[in-house]
């Protein structure tokens, strides 16, 4: 049995949430006995959930324990628990609400429901809360991904600057010199009107644009087609959905020229 | 700074520790079971109950049963958490059953469940400096380990809640675990 597997597996964790039923943490427990390294798992995690819990005020009220033994300095728990119950108190309230009965009913009814809308509201808040945390790693993740293809000496970076169509729009396309596979990172294009998509396009002397693949508009870097030789230029064209072998020139949007080195 | 000792002599002598104290009746026994399991066992009886006052009578009852019956406990009953976890489900789920628990919950409903709760007010240092490194947690890691560990939400629950797969909440919750300990 592969320890470090069944450690990742996230059963040791689901195992003090509370999450297995007695059977499974009965296999835990004989597993744990069997190979320390399990053993030694669940006492880490164990011991970052109470560190957490202290940190963040999550510890049960030390009261509980302390008053069983406050109450009853002799130890009869059997008295004691009869005594710590609550059911003489709640049958007094019980007897109460029914007497007054029907009127409070109506109220708790629509009390009920108010608090049944909160929560709804508040779950749902919480889920768009969700949503945009996952967005915002999206984002993250996509960023970073682009400072590595800045970052990585392989890479022939170009900036594709806006042309008349769109001034304000610009791109950035990397060609790794190992692998002569061409990316582009689509920074600021225009959305592409329905059943359009563009498309890149190297620019080789004497030669028409040589297609490098076509792309979605997102925000990931997207790795499209090998290109090899010498290059003069990227470009980036407007074209029909699925892309086209001859580039419409007149609909570059953006441009960018290789530097000599 | 304490000679660390291997973690599994540790815990299992750790768990012999607590049975023996508990078997002779001394009350440090019960004050070690709560020092080092009430966190989560308060969470097991929270997945039943759903509401914290109830949780904390029930944990009370629990903790009585297990100084009444350590004297019954042994090995093959598992580890001594399993048990612990055993008689809190036992206990919770008879509670589930009175008369008070119904009216709680008809009185109380779940909002309660939602809110997170409040930081006490302690100034130790050492909480204090705790309390930062735990910040230093992306915030929907953190609300994670409150709804799996705190709140008594299972796993599939928060995936309802978040609108997440349920395995994506499985893995988020290792991974949250995992950087907890990476900052601790």
């Amino acid at each position: 049995m592969d320890i470090q597997e069944y450690i990742s597996s996230g059963v040791l964790e689901s195992y003090l949430m509370g999450e297995l039923s007695e059977d499974e943490m009965l296999e835990v427990d004989k597993l744990a006995l069997k190979h320390s390294q399990i053993q030694i798992e669940i006492e880490k995690l164990r011991a970052s959930i109470h560190s957490y819990a202290e940190a963040s005020g999550n510890v049960p009220d030390r009261k509980i324990v302390t008053a069983i033994f406050d109450q009853a300095p002799q130890l009869n728990s059997e008295t004691r628990l009869v005594a710590k119950s609550q059911v003489p108190l709640w049958a007094v309230a019980a007897s109460v609400l029914l007497l007054v009965s029907i009127g409070f009913n109506i109220y708790f009814a629509s009390e009920l429901n108010q608090s049944q809308n909160e929560l709804d509201k508040l779950i749902a808040e919480k889920s768009a809360i969700a949503q945009e945390v996952e967005a915002t790693s999206q984002k993250l993740e996509y960023a970073e991904l682009r400072i590595a293809h800045f970052l990585n000496k392989d890479n022939i970076h170009v900036r594709m600057e806006g042309l008349t169509l769109s001034p304000d729009s610009y791109a950035n396309v990397f060609w790794n010199k190992k692998s002569n596979a061409v990316f582009i990172s689509v920074d600021n294009l225009p959305e592409p009107p329905r059943g359009h998509q563009y498309q890149l396009w190297a620019i080789k002397e004497g030669q028409p644009p040589i297609d490098a693949g076509i792309f979605d508009h997102s925000n990931v870097v997207q790795k499209l087609k090998v290109i090899r030789g010498d290059v003069l230029a990227f470009a980036v064209t407007l074209e029909r959905e699925g892309g086209t072998p001859n580039a419409s020139v007149e609909k570059t949007y953006v441009k960018g020229i290789l530097k000599k080195s | 700074m304490p000679v660390q000792l291997d973690h599994t002599e540790l815990s299992i002598s750790k768990e012999e520790h607590i049975l023996s104290l508990l078997k002779k009746k001394d009350k440090n026994g019960l004050q070690m079971v709560f020092d080092n399991y009430a966190v989560n066992l308060l969470n097991v009886i929270l997945r039943i109950v759903k509401d914290k006052t109830l949780a904390e009578d029930v944990l009370q009852e629990a903790l009585l049963k297990i100084w009444d019956n350590a004297n019954g406990y042994h090995r093959s009953k598992g580890s001594l958490f399993t048990w612990f976890v055993t008689i809190c489900r036992n206990t919770a789920i008879d509670k589930t059953r009175t008369k008070d628990f119904r009216l709680v919950r008809e009185s109380r409903m779940s909002p309660e469940l939602v809110t997170v709760e409040k930081e006490n007010e302690d100034n130790e240092l050492e909480k204090l400096y705790m309390k930062q490194l735990i910040d230093q947690l992306p915030s929907n890691l953190r609300n994670l380990i409150d709804l799996a560990y705190f709140q008594g939400y299972t796993q599939k629950e928060i995936a309802n809640n978040l609108d997440m797969p349920l395995g994506t909440v499985k893995t988020r919750i290792r991974r949250a675990l995992s950087s907890l300990r990476s900052i601790i």
